[in-house]
């Protein structure tokens, strides 16, 4: 229990007149301490228990993209003795918009219930609510209890994602399940892959008449097979590598574009998992479908920029954590000194496909149009294509990826043209 | 309700002032009386002003009511003045802090400020009595005295209801 203010000044007034009547010897001064007095001894005589309430919180959806409204529901029940004058305030993360007041000042009888609503709004992130402050008071406002009720809940505000289209990929190695990833193995498939001697037991329909009337001999055709892959999808996530334009993020758009590709993968049914590196490796083990999709997207709304001598560099990258000869796809602005990893990996056997968003034009918007800034902008492109050129030459694709544009776009005049065996 | 029992309380220990101060000090009658018209409707004033103005005007009034009654002023004027400017600060108070109650506890309020005061009130009135500074018979004092023994034990009996529900 805590005296107000309040309590201090009455209870000051009386002591000075109690004071003066006893120096002065005036016991019209003695007798006027009397009112002051009882208000001064308010809280030792009510009661000074702390008040006991049960608070649960409600947020629907726990998981929404960005913009998506969120209803907030708190309830708050009595379980101890009526409460005169109860202020309640919901202790909010930074950061979340909230529509509504959730706040409560008024009486709280024993066993009543009070639902408090709001709608909250925020931008990609996970919100973690860490519970609600309390205030107690009697109605003469003469004493107080402050106390904090945990009630956790958090929200996840998942990136923005956009469709991509078919992307080709050929990793080495496939799955056994049936997908839409050519798996360089001949059997049930529609894309043609080879002939053959035709074999008692191959369907007649896969006859290959022309063949067969040109060699005098029975030729089949052989189909490849289609399976799923395992793709692993690496979210660059170090300071070093991030630029801001007019309060915008490259990193943002890095989360977008890291979104769209597992959603993508995930969608024609292969196994997705995700590494995001930046201050310490966060991984999302590997896995199929909805759950993996919603797994992946809450890893992805907590994402954050991080630096840590460690993962300076691409070097520390965990390769054990992908399947062997898999695919790999990072989304990184990418940096001179990580040319030497990617092709490491490509040595390893894994298929490296990278996503760049292009940190030149995004920063060349918010800049001045002079003549220094044309020089910088024709130094830092030449070294980005020499960075780029270097990747393309060991065999790492590369996609370059002006923000303004849909990644889609970019992805799609990357593949057109490409050979099937030497993309990705 | 709350809102008009405090500037009536205000305006009433205006009057309060006027009255104790009126023979020989006018000019603190007059900024007394003042100040406390000021108090009755603070609620036009912004808050800042609001949040200085209340303790001050208890403190003032407080010292006014010591001076009236060191210069032999009325006792009960004194004591009316006390009572008056404890109700309206404290419902000042509440005001801040719940300006739209609900009418069951303004209600509420009312009754534990109300009784509080007049407890106070008749205590320090029966004190005063006690001394001889009032020319009043015994019983009425007496009747006084009673009334003010009642509340307490009620105040205290309440409490103890409260500390002990079951």
């Amino acid at each position: 229990m805590n005296m107000t203010r309040a309590w201090s000044l009455v209870t000051s007034l009386c002591l000075i007149l109690l004071l003066a009547g006893l120096l002065l010897k005036n016991g019209i001064l003695l007798a006027v301490v009397l009112p002051y007095l009882l208000f001064s001894l308010i809280p030792f005589w009510r009661r000074t228990e702390e008040p006991h309430l049960i608070i649960e919180r409600r947020l629907e959806p726990q998981y929404l993209w960005g913009g998506q409204p969120c209803r907030m529901t708190l309830s708050i029940q009595n379980v101890g003795n009526d409460l005169e004058e109860i202020s309640l305030a919901d202790v909010l993360p930074a950061g979340l918009r909230v529509e509504g007041d959730l706040t409560y000042h008024g009486m709280l009888q024993a066993g009543q219930t009070e639902r408090l609503f709001s709608t909250g709004r925020g931008v990609r992130g996970k919100y973690e609510f860490s519970g609600v402050k309390v205030s107690t008071n009697d109605l003469l406002g003469m004493y107080r209890h402050e106390k904090f009720v945990p009630s956790v809940g958090t929200l996840a505000v998942l990136p923005a994602m956009e469709r991509l289209e078919r992307l080709k990929i050929s990793p080495r190695r496939t799955r056994v399940y049936t997908g839409v990833i050519r798996s360089r193995e001949s059997g049930a498939g529609v894309e043609f892959f080879g002939t053959r001697a035709y074999v008692p037991g191959d369907p007649l329909r896969h006859l290959n008449w022309k063949a067969g009337a040109r060699w005098d001999l029975l030729i089949t055709n052989l189909f490849e097979q289609e399976r799923v892959a395992d793709v692993g999808i690496i979210l660059d996530a170090r300071s070093v590598v991030e630029v801001t334009a007019d309060g915008e993020s490259l990193f943002e758009h890095s989360v977008r574009a890291a979104a769209s590709l597992a959603e993508h993968f995930l969608r024609e049914g292969n196994r997705v998992g995700l590494l995001i590196y930046g201050t310490m490796i966060e991984w999302t083990f590997p896995g199929y479908g909805k759950q993996q999709r919603v797994r992946i997207l809450a890893a992805l709304a907590k994402a954050e920029l991080g630096e840590h001598a460690v993962f300076k560099e691409l070097e520390h990258l965990p390769t054990r954590l992908f399947p062997s000869e898999s695919q790999i796809v990072l989304v990184s602005p990418l940096l001179r000194g990580d040319v030497p990893m990617l092709r490491y990996l490509h040595a390893l056997g894994y298929r490296a496909l990278v996503i760049s968003p292009d940190p030149i034009a995004f920063e060349k918007r918010s800049l001045p149009q002079d003549e220094c800034a044309v020089l910088a902008e024709g130094i830092a492109r030449m070294e980005r294509n020499a960075t780029l050129s270097k990747l393309r030459r060991a065999s790492v694709n590369v996609v370059e990826w002006d923000v303004t544009t849909p990644l889609r776009i970019p992805m799609k005049q990357a593949m057109v043209g490409v050979k099937r065996w030497s993309v990705g | 309700m709350v809102r008009w029992v405090k500037r009536l309380a205000a305006v009433g220990n205006g009057i309060l002032i006027f009255a104790l101060f009126y023979h020989g000090h006018t000019r603190v009658a007059i900024i007394g009386g003042l100040l406390n018209l000021a108090w009755a409707v603070d609620e036009w004033f912004p808050s800042d002003i609001r949040r200085f103005l209340r303790p001050w005007a208890l403190v003032i009034n407080t010292a006014f009511l010591a001076y009236g009654i060191l210069n032999g002023g009325p006792s009960v004027l004194a004591l009316f003045l006390a009572g008056g400017s404890l109700f309206a600060w404290n419902a000042g108070l509440f005001l801040e802090r719940w300006g739209d109650a609900p009418l069951t506890i303004q209600y509420r309020y009312l009754r534990q400020v109300g009784a509080l005061t007049a407890l106070g009130f008749l205590g320090g009135f029966s004190a005063v009595a006690l001394q001889g500074h009032l020319a009043f018979f015994f019983f009425p004092p007496l009747l006084l005295m009673l009334a003010a023994g009642f509340l307490w034990l009620r105040i205290i009996s309440k409490a103890l209801k409260n500390k002990n529900p079951g």
